[in-house]
């Protein structure tokens, strides 16, 4: 019988042991190929107008990719080693040479390592299909997508896959060598002893979560520096993370302690058990359960806000340009050229057609009482007239044709301001103030009564409208003359590819010519390239943070097997006993995720002041679509875990 | 006096065609209350299939077993647990502690199980540590006190729901012969005092002389059976050794 013989048939009889290896490195594989396919596929980039932002965006993610998967086949590798200790003491006790058993650990983890790479490729192969149409589903492209076969994706991923593999295989050779015999033989009765509660850590735990937290939700200051930025978020961070490991420390010990102080609920039937099993693990628990916390508050609110951004595209696009095509009226020739190029394409025939007159005027600024942000636009734009004006009636007749149903009334003294897009001013920024209209002969008084949600216009910075009463604006019409705006609303305009294309063409600086198409597209494929590879990241998080758990029950499982047994002589029900493991399991695999989703929220608040595009939009829904998706898989990793443990415990 | 046990041949068979082993032939055993029986014979005579089929952790092939009135066959996993905590206590040579809790928590985990309210259950804690002298050591955990104390809270534990029948398996098995002499004393004392019903399988001829009746066990059949009677417990133990020599095999264990 040659090494190599007894090492596949180790495989083979330990196969229980190994499948969850196995399956945790197979993901890791099959993961990697597939984005690394997906990077490689020249449809993709094709298909994608921006596919120079796209390579790096994927560059990015597989650097983070590899290091995650690495920390993670490490992890599992170290987990299953320890399980094996015992086995591996064996050995050694039965007199093979130390030299002969770290050579049988290496073949053992190599031949693993290829039977996976071989059967990750091709389940890689296949998926990275199903993930190639995800994609351009998730881009608005419409492109075929053939099967085919990366031969670089095959390399790339056995390159790095074969690294780390024969890294894990030495560290298998080296196992023998690290450890005294006595030493595997005790692997699995390191005794627990149960843990002080400190008053002091928890306290610290407290402040330090509490002060991370104000920091993150308090106001930024007017002016953000970027020093100050980073200071901030570089404190806030540090304080989650301190403040996460202290909590479970203390804090859980505390909770623990507490149930056990209720005499009368902890001397009644499993609690006894449950709880007391909670306690003697709580120290090994404290650091896995802050990376599973910490993790998941990371994976969670990149979904969440990628996915809010993503969402909110379409919303976002209709903002910032209500209209299909949009421009300033610079001469009839230009003008017809635009109407004919418009009305040519008769896939998407015109709606709306409108003439919207638009007076820009300057502001008096020695006036006090005119709102911060446009005393801000005035005096940025000193030698400007930065503020539009568009009569009452002209609003809601746009509101109106673009099937809003937000009108206007004012009488003739009053202003409603529309809502500058990009920023966070509401009403209350205007109540009570006024704006005085400078005009060749004299200046109006105009009070803010409102604030508008509905736009009219194209987004262009500065993006300042007032809507003032007919009357008001026919007075200063007679001084000024108004600029128009043609604008054109077209049926199904999220695919105007050719027509908008042929418009930007003719667009310049002086007709402001912007159409729907172009900002709802480029939207779309940043945040819908963002959307898949953070989707896609988090994927890989989330299986990592469950495996992790997951394994750290099987471990703990295994070493409690004598004391259920012990249960079941003195009569205690197999119903009783698992009832008991849900509870148990549900405290260690809530609490951690309880505690991400409180990281998250916070986190979730920084990023919706900081990301212009986010500001003033509700992103509820698409928060609570990746929290539920996040929770589901996440629950079934528990109830694996609620099974498993059960299977070994109380067979 | 009331029968606790009643068990008609009983069999049980290892293994399947071509290779079976009978590990225990057609045994019929009757214990009634307030007796102290002892099990003895060589290794693989079938003791302790005997006491964990008594015991409902293992199921015999065929016959029938009563135990406090109930045929304890057929039960569904539910039931036999149930039974299992309100009708039986155990008594193992590994004590079977649980290292999670403490001293007091791992005797009142049968009461805890059973839902006893906890004034009762702090009173019958108290009682019983002190018939076993472990009051002071109640706040420790198993892995902080010594052998002979962690079979006397095992003790404790197995009789704190007032079992109908303790079964102890090689009680003294892992302890110093002055842990034994005081473990046999109070199991002693239990039945004695408080009319314990004991079933006790054992090795050794010492620990056998403390019961009131001694069965013996060979290739899986009752060998003989000895009754102490009004004799000392030094006879007694004279004549559990003469059984034992000529039964074979178990004297290696005696010398």
């Amino acid at each position: 019988m040659t090494l190599f013989s007894i090492a596949r048939k180790n495989i083979k009889g330990n196969f229980q042991n190994y499948v969850i290896y196995f399956l945790s490195m197979l993901l890791s594989v099959v993961i990697y190929f597939t984005f690394v396919s997906l990077q490689y596929s020249k449809e993709i980039q094709r298909s994608i107008e921006l596919s120079k932002s796209m390579q790096t965006t994927f560059m990015v993610a597989s650097v983070v990719l590899i290091l995650f998967v690495a920390v993670f086949i490490l992890y599992s590798n170290s987990f299953f080693m320890k399980r094996r200790k015992k086995e591996i003491g064996l050995y050694s006790l039965l007199g093979v040479r130390k030299k002969k058993i770290g050579q049988m650990l290496f073949y053992e983890n190599l031949i693993m390592g290829a039977v996976v790479l071989i059967t990750g490729i091709f389940l890689g192969t296949l998926l990275s299909k199903l993930f190639s149409m995800m994609l351009i589903k998730l881009l608005g492209s419409e492109v075929e997508v053939d099967f085919t076969i990366s031969l670089e994706a095959i390399i790339n991923t056995s390159i790095v896959f074969a690294i780390l593999i024969l890294f894990t295989s030495i560290q298998g050779y080296r196992l023998i060598y690290r450890f005294q015999l006595i030493e595997l033989f005790r692997a699995e009765k390191e005794g627990e002893e149960a843990p002080k509660a400190s008053i002091i850590t928890a306290g610290l735990a407290i402040v330090f979560l509490a002060i991370s937290y104000w920091l993150a939700l308090k106001p930024f200051p007017a002016e953000l520096t970027n020093q100050y930025f980073f200071t901030l978020l570089s404190s806030i961070l540090v304080g989650i993370v301190i403040g996460t490991y202290l909590l479970f420390r203390s804090v859980t010990v505390f909770m623990l302690k507490m149930a056990q102080k209720n005499k009368t609920r902890y001397y009644r039937g499993m609690n006894l058990i449950g709880t007391s099993h909670l306690m003697y693990r709580i120290k090994g628990n404290a650091r896995t359960f802050s990376i599973i916390a910490l993790l998941s508050a990371i994976t969670l609110s990149a979904i969440s806000i990628i996915f809010s951004q993503y969402y909110s595209n379409s919303i976002h696009a209709n903002q910032a340009t209500p209209f299909s095509y949009t421009h300033l009226s610079t001469g009839k020739a230009i003008d017809e050229k635009v109407e004919s190029i418009i009305t040519a394409d008769k896939e998407h025939p015109v709606i709306t057609q409108m003439s919207i007159p638009v007076i820009k005027v300057g502001l008096d600024s020695s006036d006090t009482t005119v709102p911060n942000y446009l005393a801000h636009i005035t005096k940025e734009f000193a030698n400007e007239k930065p503020v539009k004006l568009v009569s009452e009636s002209t609003y809601n007749k746009v509101v109106k044709e673009l099937e809003r149903d937000e009108t206007v009334q004012l009488s003739r003294k009053e202003a409603a301001v529309i809502q500058p897009l990009y920023t966070d001013e509401t009403f209350s920024d205007y109540k009570g103030y006024s704006i005085s209209i400078k005009l060749p002969k004299d200046t109006r008084k105009l009070e803010f009564v409102e604030m508008l949600d509905d736009r009219i216009m194209s987004w262009s910075y500065p993006d300042v409208y007032v809507v003032v009463s007919d009357s008001m604006y026919t007075d200063i019409e007679n001084q000024l003359t108004p600029i128009i705006f043609k604008a054109y609303d077209v049926a199904d305009q999220k695919d105007t590819k050719e027509t908008s294309g042929k418009l930007n063409k003719l667009a310049t600086e002086e007709n402001q010519l912007s159409t729907f198409y172009t900002g709802y597209k480029e939207g779309l494929e940043g945040t819908g390239l963002f959307l898949f590879t953070f989707g896609f990241l988090g994927l890989v998080f989330l299986a990592a943070t469950g495996s992790m758990i997951y394994f750290k029950q099987l471990t703990e499982a295994n070493s409690d097997k004598g004391r259920y047994e012990i249960l079941r002589k003195i009569g205690v029900s197999k119903k009783e006993i698992r009832s008991s493991i849900v509870k148990q399991l549900f405290f260690v695999f809530a609490l951690p995720l309880a505690v991400g989703i409180m990281h998250c929220i916070v986190i979730i608040e920084i990023c919706t002041n900081l990301l212009s595009n986010l500001i003033g939009v509700n992103i509820t829904l698409p928060i609570l679509i990746s929290m539920s998706a996040y929770i589901i898989i996440y629950l079934i990793y528990y109830m694996f875990a609620v099974n498993s443990y059960n299977k070994i415990v109380n067979r | 006096m009331k029968t606790v046990v009643e068990a008609k041949r009983i069999k049980k068979v290892y293994g399947a065609k071509g290779n079976m082993f009978t590990a225990l032939d057609e045994i019929d055993l009757t214990i009634v209350e307030g007796e102290f029986v002892g099990i003895m014979g060589p290794s693989g005579a079938g003791k302790s299939t005997l006491l964990n089929v008594l015991a409902t952790i293992d199921q015999p092939t065929s016959g029938d077993i009563v135990i406090d009135g109930i045929s304890i066959l057929n039960m569904n996993e539910e039931r036999l647990s149930r039974f299992r905590r309100d009708n039986l206590g155990f008594l193992f040579q590994d004590y079977n502690l649980l290292d999670t809790l403490t001293v007091k928590e791992n005797i009142i985990l049968p009461l805890a199980l059973a839902k006893v309210n906890i004034k009762e259950l702090e009173q019958r804690v108290n009682e019983i540590a002190d018939t076993f002298g472990i009051r002071p050591i109640l706040e420790k955990y198993p892995y902080q006190i010594s052998g002979g104390q962690k079979q006397r809270t095992a003790a404790s534990r197995a009789i704190i729901s007032n079992p109908s029948l303790l079964l102890a398996d090689e009680p003294t098995g892992a302890l110093d012969s002055k842990s034994a002499t005081d473990l046999l004393e109070s199991l002693k004392g239990l039945n004695e005092q408080r009319k314990a019903t004991v079933l006790m399988v054992t090795h050794d001829a010492f620990a056998a002389s403390y019961c009131k009746r001694v069965l013996f066990i060979k290739d899986g059949k009752i060998f003989t059976e000895l009754v102490k009677g009004n004799v000392s417990r030094k006879e007694f133990f004279n004549k559990v050794l003469d059984v034992l020599a000529v039964l074979g095999g178990g004297t290696n264990d005696v010398i």
